[in-house]
């Protein structure tokens, strides 16, 4: 999908969504920017409200009987997705009108082809539990993607850059998840 | 997120009971008397602040213990919550131990 915008690009704010990153604007200078190998991000808009949010994950489930550190759980699907909806939802957002497109997904090396895949089918099965539906896909294959899309209006552009393996900076988040306070 | 949830409360000896929201909580209530109540605040129809308002005015769940396990992390939400009635405050991603913990300490 091209991006027809009539705001100059120069005035235009990227803001690069990282795994782990769900980020959510109504901000039509703002575009949403990350690069795919096998991981999947999900973009969501509800075009009445003029919110728009993408996600960007690594693996769709968690292992189950890990002990995994809480800080690291937004790099799963399922964190991800709830992360990014309530961000959607407190900017104004309705559930019930959220539209969503799927990007990446990709095998980019052997022995790993079925992490994209499973990313894949993840955020389907997610997003069909949810009633959310998609719009569009571009999703798996062989090369890296890069995804620019616009919140407020909800236009995405999704480009192969490279059949090369994506090297992705693992990002740590603030260490605020699984904080207990009792009052 | 509800399943992880009761997957991760399950394994630790606790009988979990699930709502969709505020209003499905409220009627739940009619036909199980759970020990504790875990709620997030964004919900459809009725949310997190709405449902310990309502489960506070009741006599029955007056000592009720209410965690808020929530992506919130703002300090305003978080007074609110307390002023309604909310005994703790949980920020998600969820850790299994740090909750299992915080369970146990406001049932004992």
């Amino acid at each position: 999908m091209s991006m027809m915008s009539p705001i100059a690009p120069s005035r235009m704010r990227r803001l690069t969504v990282a795994q782990g990153d769900s980020l959510a604007s109504s901000d039509p200078e703002v575009v949403f920017t990350t690069v795919l190998g096998s991981c999947v991000a999900v973009c969501l808009h509800d075009g009445r409200a003029g919110v728009g949010g993408m996600n960007h994950f690594l693996l769709a489930d968690p292992p189950t009987m890990a002990n995994e550190d809480a800080r690291l759980l937004n790099r799963y699907g399922v964190h991800s997705m709830e992360l990014l909806i309530n961000a959607m939802l407190k900017r104004g957002a309705s559930r019930r009108n959220l539209k969503a497109r799927i990007y990446g997904g990709a095998t980019m090396r052997r022995g790993l082809g079925e992490i994209g895949n499973t990313n894949i089918q993840f955020a389907r099965r997610f997003l069909d539990n949810e009633s959310i539906t998609i719009l569009g896909e571009d999703v798996a294959g062989v090369a890296a993607r890069r995804v620019e899309f616009r919140p407020a209006v909800g236009l995405s552009r999704c480009n192969i850059v490279s059949t090369q393996p994506v090297e992705q900076i693992i990002k740590i988040p603030t260490p605020s998840g699984g904080d207990v306070e009792l009052f | 997120m509800r399943m992880l949830l009761r997957a991760a409360l399950t394994e630790q000896g606790f009988t979990v009971f699930e709502a969709e929201d505020g209003v499905d909580a409220l009627e739940k209530f009619e036909s199980a008397t759970p020990d504790l109540v875990i709620t997030d605040i964004n919900m459809p129809r009725m949310d997190g602040f709405g449902l310990i308002e309502a489960l506070r005015s009741g006599d029955i769940q007056a000592g009720l213990p209410i965690l808020v396990l929530t992506t919130e992390a703002s300090d305003e939400k978080k007074a609110r919550a307390r002023s309604a009635g909310a005994t703790g405050w949980i920020v998600k991603p969820f850790d299994r131990e740090k909750l299992g913990a915080a369970i146990r300490r406001v049932l004992h």
